[in-house]
């Protein structure tokens, strides 16, 4: 059954405009594998008379649906590496030594845009020789239902661990399960995962010690980017460190931040007063 | 290796489909959405070629893969990532189809807890003999419109 | 740089040579461990090694094994390749002295990201 031409051109336009990935001719082979779980959830005869149906009655939440089939989310582990290795050689032991209440009961870290899992993870998997596991609170929050499910399951493929995750690290903290390997119990237990926007009021767990807010901030205008700056700032303690992307600064954006050089790149410590 | 593989333990996911939906993800499509399930009635092939690696433990099974030759080859050529008019050496080409068998029959000894040893990969035009009660599980695919089928064979 | 490929699958090798190249690796290939052994032993500057584990003659085991006892060559990366993936396997593979586990099947992507973590390549340098 092949696509017909003006449903895959159909496709490849609305994948283009949301996701800037080009799906030349040649391709709709692909694009109907990918489709195919979509158009049986929905009940069509086959891709075609799904993509058909699509058009005639688009809605908001088949069309992203379709842009996700279509998009591979390659995230791998330790991203950037520099974040984690600031996060364990300079921003825990600053803390530590930074006169804050310590982390009893508890070190708190949001990882904002979480996505299925692999950073929140990551930041626990940094931790887990630093700080007991049971000291250790990580809420990590997304937009999308879907992977969060993944996040809490945290189950991921062969594949998926073979992205920069350490050999080490995945036979410390992953067990097998089938074709694939699962994050351990004890470090599941230090991340909670919630559905949050980061346009509204903060999430709970806090207040925190640590933000990750990493390549988030790019999709937004300065003034959504400030004023999401704002909320962070109000859930995380004078002293407090946000780590950004690696192209990403509060700076003339922000007040209240006192840039940090760490290795390669910098961090971001909330300084006590805000400027008015 | 204990040939009880208990499939259904794994919360609906064949592991079997998901090990080759990664081998031919990572190394023979370079994307995900070539290989799906096989519709229709059972492929009949005309002009096969086989190529299996044996694992060897407690007790013993056979990783199979059938597929016609012109699509064999088509693997093959993937894989070593050679354009339809380069030419491929008979020994490059059993070469290939091997490597399939390995990597997948490596990954399905990896379910099973009990350690067994992988044999080298054969590849042959002659169906490989077992024994009538031998097959334990069979997966029927669709690679790009071709079938292939992999399977597990109980060894004595 | 150069990195010494083993494995007994030539398809393998070749797989491998090419994505190391592409990182600008120069690559030298051995069918076992033994002949790995006999590249090493002649010289050859190897600054990182990707082996198979299965293999006729020596295995990949035994060959991170024999590495790690040769003082000279205690600069080199040792990185499995390998489909041997139970947990206690690399658990093995990471006793006997090897700095990295990476399971087949892979993509050069996973190559990469290894080649970042231990250092061999620079994070600046990807896509």
């Amino acid at each position: 059954m092949t696509l017909a031409n003006d449903s895959f051109l159909f496709v490849s336009d609305l994948v283009r405009r949301r996701s800037a990935i080009q799906l030349e001719a040649g391709k709709e082979y692909l694009v109907e594998s990918r489709l195919l779980p979509l158009a049986r959830t929905a009940g069509a005869a086959d891709v075609d008379a799904y993509v058909r149906s699509l058009r005639a009655a688009p809605s908001p939440a088949a069309l992203e649906a379709v842009v996700e089939a279509l998009t591979t989310n390659e995230t791998s582990w330790f991203r950037d590496a520099q974040p984690f290795q600031a996060l364990t050689g300079h921003v825990v032991p600053s803390l530590l030594e930074g006169g804050l209440p310590g982390f009893a009961p508890s070190l708190r870290v949001w990882s904002a845009a979480c996505s299925s899992g692999q950073e929140p993870y990551s930041i626990a998997m940094a931790l887990a020789d630093v700080v007991p596991p049971q000291s250790l609170r990580i809420t990590a929050t997304d937009l999308n239902e879907k992977m969060l499910t993944r996040g809490r399951q945290g189950r991921y493929s062969q594949l998926e661990v073979n992205r920069g995750l350490p050999a080490p690290m995945l036979v410390k903290h992953f067990v097998r399960v089938g074709a694939d390997w699962e994050i351990a119990p004890q470090l599941k237990q230090a991340v909670t995962f919630q559905r949050h926007n980061l346009l509204d009021a903060p999430p709970s767990g806090g207040p925190f010690d640590v933000v990750f807010l990493r390549n988030v901030l790019i999709y937004f205008d300065i003034a959504t980017k400030r004023d999401v700056l704002r909320k962070v700032q109000g859930v995380l303690r004078p002293g407090g460190y946000l780590l950004l992307g690696a192209a990403e600064t509060t700076i003339g954006v922000d007040e209240g931040w006192e840039r940090v050089p760490v290795g390669r790149g910098s961090v971001y410590r909330r300084t006590a007063r805000r400027a008015a | 290796m204990s040939m009880d593989i208990d499939l259904a333990a794994f919360a609906g996911t064949d592991p079997i489909y998901v090990i080759t939906e990664e081998v031919f993800t990572a190394m023979i499509d370079g994307e995900e959405g070539y290989l799906r399930h096989w519709d229709g009635p059972d492929p009949v092939f005309v002009d096969p070629m086989h190529a299996w690696v044996d694992v060897n433990g407690t007790t013993s099974g056979r990783v199979l893969l059938t597929t016609e030759r012109g699509t064999a080859d088509k693997l093959a050529r993937a894989l070593l990532q050679m354009t339809p008019d380069e030419p491929v050496s008979p020994e490059d080409f059993v070469d290939a189809l091997g490597e399939v068998a390995n990597v997948v029959g490596g990954n399905v000894k990896s379910l099973v807890p009990e350690p067994g040893v992988l044999t080298l990969p054969q590849v042959t035009q002659d169906r490989p003999p077992t024994l009538p009660d031998a097959l334990i599980y069979e997966l029927a695919l669709d690679w790009r419109g071709s079938a292939l089928v992999i399977s597990l064979w109980k060894l004595p | 740089m150069r990195a010494l490929v083993i494995d007994d699958s030539r398809t393998m090798r070749r797989i491998v040579s090419g994505v190391l190249g592409s990182m600008g690796f120069e690559t030298v290939e051995a069918g076992d461990g033994r002949q790995a052994l006999d590249v090493l032993e002649s010289g050859t500057e190897i600054d990182l090694a990707c082996i198979d584990w299965n293999m006729p003659v020596m295995n990949g085991l035994e060959f991170v094994t024999s590495v790690r006892q040769n003082r000279e060559w205690r600069d080199m990366t040792l990185m499995m390749v390998t489909t041997e993936s139970e947990q206690g396997q690399i658990v093995r593979a990471l006793a006997a002295g090897a700095h990295e586990y990476l399971i087949k099947p892979f993509t050069p992507d996973a190559v990469r990201d290894k080649l970042q973590l231990l250092g061999l390549v620079d994070l600046e340098e990807s896509a």
